[in-house]
């Protein structure tokens, strides 16, 4: 059984750097770049193993079954990952991988980086959590695990302001977040005197309460905090520019989706799934999507930051993303619910993909020219080529060029939404416009003329030029195969995630009920 | 005299409750699985008496007696022996409590010391890290920086 690897991995990894880091710079860089790689791989083996037998994976801790002796209700903490969870892990392990190899050369100039390199693996250890678990406390606690690592990393350049002052208004609004999720975890476990999720679902659907619907929307409000959804997006603006870029990297690309958008739709199919009326609470997931879709990408066009710029188109992916969960809820056991949910689902990868991408070609153009103002950068294509063709990727495949792979997930959304509601589908092409004209901006000033500033800048060293490559090539062949990954890997993910019955019986087997 | 460390008779008290305070904590620890209290208990107790000794000494006597490296080494000991306990049982399951199962040790009768299985070993790692971690993060917050520049 290779599950537990993914959260031992990482853990032994952070736990050991002091100790490793005694023995100097190179051998902590090291260390962090084997585990990463290690735990990539244990994902990849999930991966398959998931994919391949289209089974819902159960690890018990502590015993091997999760049902307590002589009773038929689970009384440990399970890890359950599905193929959406699967997808989740590969996703976040490699990208992880990505800015750790590229934090060796990013972060050369900075101090106290054994505590940087322990954090960014907690930190993916956090996230890693939140996706494979099946206990709703445990998933608060990796929640926790995760917030805080990416408080610590945010604010981690502590002699620039912009550092502090992001890092305490992410951590005063992402704690305030947590409170409401684990005050959501307080009334369900009061209710339903149990915290496994798939037992919680079944007794959800025996006996629907008050109490269930109030920590719903506490849930909801929690997690669109930690997605950065609109209007709760403000402390996603600052974060993302302040953290080192390999940070903003896996912040933008992994944790508003692993603790934002994949919680959400693990909540509310698999928890809450058809005890609701999914009806509503899709609408109100689609109206959050529909603000965030206009403000994020309209807010990011008039940006002068770089980094900025790309936060808050960030805001308004994770729109598009909503929206596939809103419709996929709204419009549950329809055609269009399956295909805007599997949208929401590619789009949720290749967002991590091109916005990894992006994050960390802003990181290059910084670390060579040390600003961060577009209007000071004009005409980098000049001297830093590699870099520039890069970027080129990573915006083409944002706004949904067809080669490249934005384009088939976004295409998924727009169908769904069209097929769906018209009205939503124009949202949508409006959000689009906006960003393309935000993305245009940037390379027009890439490829204007060259400042004076620009002169003396060459491209990044190996290890930061390394990770985009891969990136670059990931975009690319993933654009080559849009349908068959949508066919063979999103498809099954969707029917995975609305077969609640069967996330249900992989922990209780002998589950009769009407869920 | 311009001195940061506080009187005599703080001073003196301080020497005599150090060691007590010390003492309660390890024994807070290593009952955790008998009586109230635990690892993190019992490690905020002990750091208890470092943050006494930092107030009462004052800092510079605490930069004699604080070394980073140790403490961050002892935190990630700590971290790194409750992972060890709890991979113990892997052929059975992650956490799996097989001292107590299977033996050798720690799987006396219950209410004894020696009981529980693995639950004393990772109260007195969750003990250790908590201490260590208590005490480098106040540490490292008294000798931050002055107040001006």
């Amino acid at each position: 059984m290779m599950l537990p690897f993914l959260i031992v991995i990482p853990l032994f990894g952070a736990f050991s750097m002091p100790i490793v880091s005694l023995l100097g710079r190179k051998a902590r860089e090291a260390w962090a770049v084997i585990v990463s790689l290690a735990t990539l791989g244990v994902a990849g083996a999930v991966f398959y193993d998931i994919w391949s037998t289209k089974k819902v994976l159960v690890y018990t801790l502590g015993a091997k079954s999760p049902l307590g002796q002589g009773v038929d209700f689970p009384i440990r903490i399970v890890w359950e990952v599905d193929l959406l969870g699967a997808i989740m892990i590969l996703i976040v392990t490699f990208v992880a991988f990505m800015a750790i190899l590229y934090s060796i050369g990013y972060m050369k100039h900075d101090t106290g980086l054994e505590k940087y390199y322990t954090l960014i693996l907690i930190l993916e250890l956090g996230m890693l959590g939140i996706v494979m678990t099946g206990d709703l406390f445990n998933f608060y606690v990796f929640l926790e695990i995760m917030s805080i690592a990416s408080y610590a990393l945010v604010a981690f350049r502590t002699d620039t302001w912009e550092g502090i002052e992001a890092g305490i208004k992410y951590m005063f609004v992402g704690s305030i977040a947590s409170s409401f999720i684990l005050l959501a975890i307080a009334l369900l476990y009061g209710q339903y005197g149990t915290l496994t999720m798939s037992y919680l679902a079944a007794k959800m659907a025996e006996n629907p309460t008050v109490v269930g619907k109030v920590a719903l929307s506490l849930f909801i409000a929690g997690l669109l905090f930690k997605s950065g959804a609109s209007p709760v997006h403000m402390w996603l603006a600052d974060a993302h520019p302040a953290a080192p870029s390999p940070i903003s990297a896996m912040l933008s690309g992994l944790v508003i989706k692993a603790g934002g958008t994949y919680a959400l739709a693990r909540i509310l199919f698999s928890i809450y799934g058809t005890s609701v009326g999914m009806k509503t609470v899709g609408w109100v997931i689609i109206v959050f999507a529909c603000i965030t879709l206009i403000v994020g990408n309209a807010m990011a066009v008039i940006q002068t930051d770089i980094k900025r710029l790309l936060a808050y188109s960030s805001v308004g992916q994770i729109g598009y993303i909503l929206l596939g969960i809103g419709i996929g809820l709204a419009a549950y056991g329809t055609n269009a619910g399956e295909i805007a949910l599997a949208g929401a689902i590619y789009h949720t990868v290749n967002h991590a993909l091109m916005k990894a991408l992006l994050f960390l070609v802003a990181g290059a153009v910084i670390h060579e020219l040390g600003t961060r103002n577009l209007n000071e950068l004009s005409g980098i294509a000049k001297t830093m080529p590699k870099t520039t063709f890069a970027f080129l990727i990573g915006a083409a495949a944002i706004i949904g060029m067809p080669p490249l792979n934005g384009f088939a997930s976004k295409w998924l959304i727009y169908e769904s939404s069209a097929i769906f509601n018209p009205v939503l589908g124009a949202i949508a092409i409006i959000g689009t416009a906006f960003c393309t004209a935000a993305y245009v901006r940037v390379l027009y000033t890439f490829f204007g003329k060259p400042s004076e500033r620009v002169m003396e800048a060459k491209d990044p060293e190996g290890s930061m030029l390394l990770p985009m490559i891969i990136l670059v090539l990931a975009i690319i062949v993933m654009g080559l195969f849009p349908w068959q990954i949508s066919e063979k890997i999103m498809i099954p993910a969707v029917d995975m995630l609305k077969d609640q019955v069967h996330y249900i019986t992989a922990v209780i087997p002998n589950f009769i009920g009407g869920a | 005299m311009k001195s940061n460390d506080m009187g005599l008779i703080v001073k003196t008290m301080a020497r005599t409750t150090i060691p007590l305070i010390g003492i309660f904590g390890v024994y807070i620890v290593s009952h955790g699985h008998l009586t109230p209290g635990g690892g993190f208990q019992g490690g905020a107790t002990i750091a208890g008496a470092g943050v006494l000794l930092l107030l009462a000494f004052g800092l510079s006597e605490m930069r004699k007696r604080y070394n980073h490296k140790v403490y961050s080494v002892l935190e990630s000991i700590g971290g790194l022996t409750f992972l060890g306990a709890a991979m113990l049982g892997f052929s059975v399951a992650f956490f799996y409590n097989t001292l107590w199962h299977n033996g050798p040790v720690l799987n006396g009768q219950p209410g004894t010391l020696l009981s529980a299985g693995y639950l004393p070993i990772m109260n007195l790692a969750v003990g250790l890290k908590v201490f260590a971690g208590l005490v480098s993060a106040l540490a490292a917050i008294a000798a931050y920086r002055r107040w001006k520049e």
